[in-house]
């Protein structure tokens, strides 16, 4: 496959050198960090590579706390012991505890069931209506296309924090109801990635073949654009998870999030703020969990992104 | 060559021994370019023929020192490059010597003109860069600079294309203009990889008549890479065809013509399609198509669709072997020979 | 614009297929470029109509203006009596699958994500055929690819030359009366070239094909072609039986493409000057005869008027040519 790319690329801004005999025997650097990636991709079978591995598994690590909050053997994430009030970790709590003496690993296991709970619907929300508005953009064009994407220009011309204000304010602070505002927000983004990939889609001549076929609309669209423009609209929601995070945090902090017992991440980084001089483990703890887990989302996103890119030719 | 002093009259321009490049593909390590040797006078063209697959890209690449770094599993085998009386081992330098030559001692030219070019910068631009950093020419002797060059390359109205980008040219313009930038630094070694294949046969026509002229002026060494035997039939001096990574018959040019040896020659050449045939001929095809190069099995890779195929092809791998002045065959049973009865 | 006569239209009764002052525009930002205008052809039973000219002149627009895939601006195409242009909805996408395309870029005409059979049977399926599995094997065996093996794959494991082998099978399932084939060689190795073309003939033969056959190649057009048509453009130039054209070029582009071809023979220097330049911009074309920028006989008539289709004077039958100064 890689030839006809290869000889398509111009000359790479910064060409790779190749040295006599770039064999995994020579020594140095560079060959030992060669061969041990190569150990790495005989013992897991495919391409990869560790970090990829690693990601995904705190991504399961996440999502298997998040549906077994209830049953897994922490403490009470509510349940105030004043005497473990800003413990450090390691000491009475494993990872300490909060400005109330609330066992810090309890609340964020529960709180990973918010952020995914969040995440998930707010991304299925976008995914399902943008994704779906952007096919039709792109297989349509015309006044329709032109239409929704001066109203999405508009949308997006707004600062969305305070779009997203307004959203709560008006649908309420429940998980659902920010779920669904937060989701609402991300029709955009995902109507531009399913249009764009669409429009290079319709271009190829297997759509004209269909039509010359006499294939309908409706089967051109759901056989020949929709397979090719989901894999990487779903690798792009993988991305977005890992926003949606965020953005539940700037809500958190703003004091918009889930309403107030019920713990989050960025419910936690936010109360943690007030203790940073005197204890920072309560917001660092929820920040680190938080980082690790939106830079797993990117990358494994990432990753999967470029392994699902279609494949055109094999010469 | 330390023996280089007393014929430097004599000393190729360019000189290729044993070259062999072994890729990481998906499916294995690739046989891109096996044992390939041969050398290029000054002043003239090396025409290098193969069907899609041969390693005729790689071959080049590996001489611009351009092959996908961790890609490359191997890469052996000897490039000297003589400039300003010097013998330059290409495959021990640096990337950072590598790149001093890049432009005023070796250029290439690539297949596909709509992707060698940057959509976001104008042509002027592209032209000039190459030459403020090589030759350390300030902006305005590169624009001026440029100017003559699209001019050389046949453009009309230069002043006006150096402010245009390259959706705005044809094919067949944009490939002149990635033509005048392989040619800005004036290099001594031009690697042309199948600069018309993207072009239709007018253009394509133009296109390599200028480089022939462009190559005769300047007196630069040419490499020519297609898969058109049709393309350096009245071009170039010598012609190389390559099949699997190796280089199956060298002559030339009016010898491999009058009198090829090589069955994959003579099945390429068969297969041009030609005006002089009546409407409705049949084509000589060559049946199957070009081995992957993993595990290539031993024997000739060419066994499989030779019609001259005996036993000993599988077991055996021929070698290059010499059929007359400058010619070299690799193949047991070549045209003409006894065994084959022809 | 006036419409010109057609002389070169023939008065067969074995006509398949007659394009009548086909024209075809495209909205390019707020201007109009004519691709097409003014071009008529017929093609007889069985018979093979190579359209040649330079990239751009618009083979593929009149290609696919005969698929109405877009349905032209102005002109009829008349498929076995009727005119297509006029149909639509069920009726077109009917009277459609008579007529299949090959496209150039054999990788990018296969859906990556659907195995080859499911390709192959696409025709099949929409049109609920009987016998489909037999039948997808049969086309497949036709064009040269072992079902056993070959059907469960995807387009990206085979090479250029056998996705093209998929197309034609593809095309060839719904059993067309005519076949478009737009450029099916030219992103094709030579050897590999000289093995579709032979693959084209042989399925011409089997399923009773008439063919339109797009390329810039002549020598290529030559060796698959009855008639050859070339265009310029946007317009015809020259149009006549394989012999009369190559035999007798009368048109000064036609002539000039010809001295084009890459030629084996060590022959050289040829006598005809060689074209020179690119070919315009459609979006302002030249005045008169369009040639006329880059023709060696163009005199004043040339820039104000439009020369007519008119017999050659090769004086074979069948033989037209749109040139002031024919030779
Ligand atoms: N969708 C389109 N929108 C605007 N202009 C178009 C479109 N398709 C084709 N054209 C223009 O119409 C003219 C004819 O194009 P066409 O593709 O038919 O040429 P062609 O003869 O088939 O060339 P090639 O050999 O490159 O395939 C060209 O000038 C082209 O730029
Ligand atoms: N980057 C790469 N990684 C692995 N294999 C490669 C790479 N580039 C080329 N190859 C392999 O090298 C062989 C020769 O390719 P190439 O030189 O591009 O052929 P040609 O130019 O003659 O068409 C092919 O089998 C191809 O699969
Ligand atoms: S060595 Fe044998 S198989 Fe190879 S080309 Fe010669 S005759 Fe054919
Ligand atoms: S009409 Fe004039 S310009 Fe046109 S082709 Fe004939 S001689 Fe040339
Ligand atoms: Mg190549
Ligand atoms: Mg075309």
């Amino acid at each position: 496959m890689p030839i006809e790319s290869g000889n398509r690329r111009r000359t790479p801004a910064e060409p790779l050198p190749v040295r006599r005999k770039t064999s995994y025997g020579s020594a140095g650097r560079a060959s030992r960090a060669l061969s041990f990636s190569v150990a790495v991709r005989q013992v897991f079978g495919s391409g990869f590579g560790t970090g990829f591995w690693l990601a995904a598994g705190w991504l399961l690590l996440v999502a298997a706390c998040a549906l077994f909050a209830t049953v897994l053997p922490v403490r009470d994430p509510l349940d105030p012991v004043i005497v473990n009030r800003l413990n450090a970790p390691f000491t009475t709590n494993w990872l300490g505890a909060d400005g109330l003496g609330r066992d810090m690993l309890s609340r964020l296991v529960h709180g990973a069931r918010v952020s995914v709970v969040i995440s998930l619907t707010a991304v299925s929300i976008g995914m399902l209506i943008g994704g779906s508005l952007g096919i039709l953009a792109g297989y349509f064009r015309g006044r329709f296309e032109r239409a929704l994407m001066a109203v999405l220009d508009v949308i997006l011309a707004f600062p969305w924090l305070v779009l997203l204000l307004a959203l709560v304010a008006f649908i309420g602070q429940s998980l659902m109801a920010i779920s669904l505002a937060i989701g609402l927000l991300w029709i955009p983004a995902y109507a531009r990635v399913a249009r764009a990939n669409t429009l290079s889609v319709v271009q190829r001549e297997y759509v004209l073949a269909a039509r010359a076929m006499g294939a309908s609309t409706l089967r051109i669209l759901l056989r020949e654009v929709l397979p090719n423009v989901i894999l990487p609209v779903l690798a792009y929601g993988l991305v977005a998870m890992g926003l949606v995070v965020i953005v539940e945090s700037a809500l958190a902090f703003l004091g918009l999030s889930v309403e107030a017992p019920q713990p989050t991440w960025g419910g936690m980084i936010a109360e943690g703020k007030r203790h940073l001089a005197v204890a920072p483990h309560v917001a660092l703890v929820p920040s680190i969990t938080m980082f690790l887990t939106v830079l797993s989302l990117n990358y494994v996103g990432d990753r999967l992104r470029s392994r699902f890119e279609v494949k055109e030719s094999n010469l | 060559m330390t023996d280089s002093q007393h014929q430097t009259q004599k000393l190729p321009l360019l000189r290729v021994e044993d070259l062999t490049v072994r890729l990481r593909g998906e499916a294995g390590i690739v046989h891109a370019v096996s044992d390939v040797s041969f050398q290029l006078q000054r002043g003239q063209t090396l025409g290098i023929v193969g069907e899609s697959g041969s390693g005729k890209s790689v071959m080049a690449r590996a001489l611009m020192g351009l092959l996908p770094r961790r890609a490359t599993q191997q890469l052996d085998g000897r490039v000297s490059l003589a400039v300003d009386g010097r013998v330059l081992e290409l495959l021990k330098l640096s990337e950072r010597e590598f790149r001093t030559l890049r432009g005023p001692r070796l250029a290439m030219v690539f297949q596909d003109p709509m992707t060698a070019l940057n959509p976001v910068l104008t042509l002027g631009v592209q032209i000039a860069e190459p030459l403020q950093l090589h030759l350390g020419l300030n902006k305005a002797q590169a624009m001026a600079r440029a100017l003559e060059l699209l001019a050389q390359v046949g453009i009309p109205d230069p002043e006006g294309r150096l402010r245009q980008y390259p959706h705005q040219l044809s094919g067949g313009m944009r490939q002149r203009v990635v033509i005048a930038i392989a040619l800005a630094c004036d290099p001594r070694v031009l690697l042309a990889d199948e600069p018309t294949t993207a072009l239709d046969v007018t253009v394509q026509r133009q296109v390599l008549d200028l480089l022939l002229a462009l190559q005769r002026e300047r007196q630069m060494g040419m490499v020519l890479i297609t898969h058109d035997l049709g393309v350096v039939a009245n071009r170039a001096d010598h012609i190389a065809v390559m099949y699997a990574g190796r280089i199956v018959e060298y002559a030339p040019t009016s010898r491999l013509f009058s009198a090829m040896r090589h069955p994959y020659t003579e099945a390429l050449f068969k297969s041009v399609p030609r005006l002089s045939d009546p409407s409705h001929t049949r084509l000589h095809a060559i049946p199957g198509r070009p081995p992957q190069l993993i595990d290539p099995a031993p024997g000739c890779a060419f066994a499989p669709r030779c019609p001259n195929v005996q036993q000993r092809c599988r077991r055996e791998t021929p070698a290059l072997t010499q059929a007359g002045d400058e010619h070299l065959h690799a193949c047991f049973y070549p045209i003409g020979s006894r065994e084959v009865g022809a | 614009m006036s419409e010109t006569s057609n002389p070169q239209l023939r008065a067969r009764d074995d006509i398949v297929l007659k394009v009548e002052h086909l024209v075809v525009t495209f909205d390019v930002g707020r201007e109009l470029v004519q691709a097409v205008s003014d071009v008529s052809f017929d093609i007889a039973r069985g018979e093979t109509l190579g359209l040649v000219g330079e990239s751009g002149c618009g083979k593929s627009t009149v290609g696919r203006a005969i698929m109405q895939l877009p349905p032209p601006k102005g002109g009829k195409v008349i498929f076995k009596g009727q005119d297509i242009t006029r149909l639509e909805g069920e009726a077109l996408r009917k009277t459609r699958t008579a007529l299949q395309m090959i496209f150039q870029d054999p990788i990018s005409s296969l859906n990556p994500r659907r195995r080859v059979k499911d390709i192959i049977a696409e025709g099949l399926q929409i049109w609920e055929r009987p016998n489909q599995r037999a039948r997808v094997e049969e086309v497949m065996e036709a064009v040269g690819l072992d079902p056993e093996t070959a059907a469960d794959r995807r387009p990206h494991q085979f090479s250029g030359g056998q996705c093209q082998r998929i197309c034609i099978a593809r095309s060839l399932a719904l059993d067309p009366d005519v076949l478009i084939c737009d450029e099916p060689v030219s992103a094709l190795d030579v050897s590999v070239q000289a093995q579709i073309l032979n693959l084209l003939e042989d399925m011409k033969a089997r399923y009773q094909l008439t063919m339109v056959f797009v390329a810039h190649n002549l020598a290529v057009v030559k060796h698959i072609s009855d008639r050859v048509a070339v265009m310029y453009l946007g317009k015809l130039c020259e149009i006549g039986s394989v012999d009369a054209v190559y035999q007798h070029p009368s048109h000064p582009y036609t002539q000039a493409l010809l001295a084009s071809i890459p030629e084996l023979e060590t022959s050289q220097e040829d006598a005809i000057p060689l074209l020179q330049g690119d070919i315009p911009s459609p979006m302002n074309p030249p005045s008169g005869c369009r040639f006329r920028t880059r023709c060696p006989k163009a005199q004043a008539i040339c820039a104000q008027q439009e020369p007519a289709m008119q017999a050659s004077p090769s004086a074979i039958d069948d033989h037209f040519v749109s040139c002031h100064f024919p030779d």
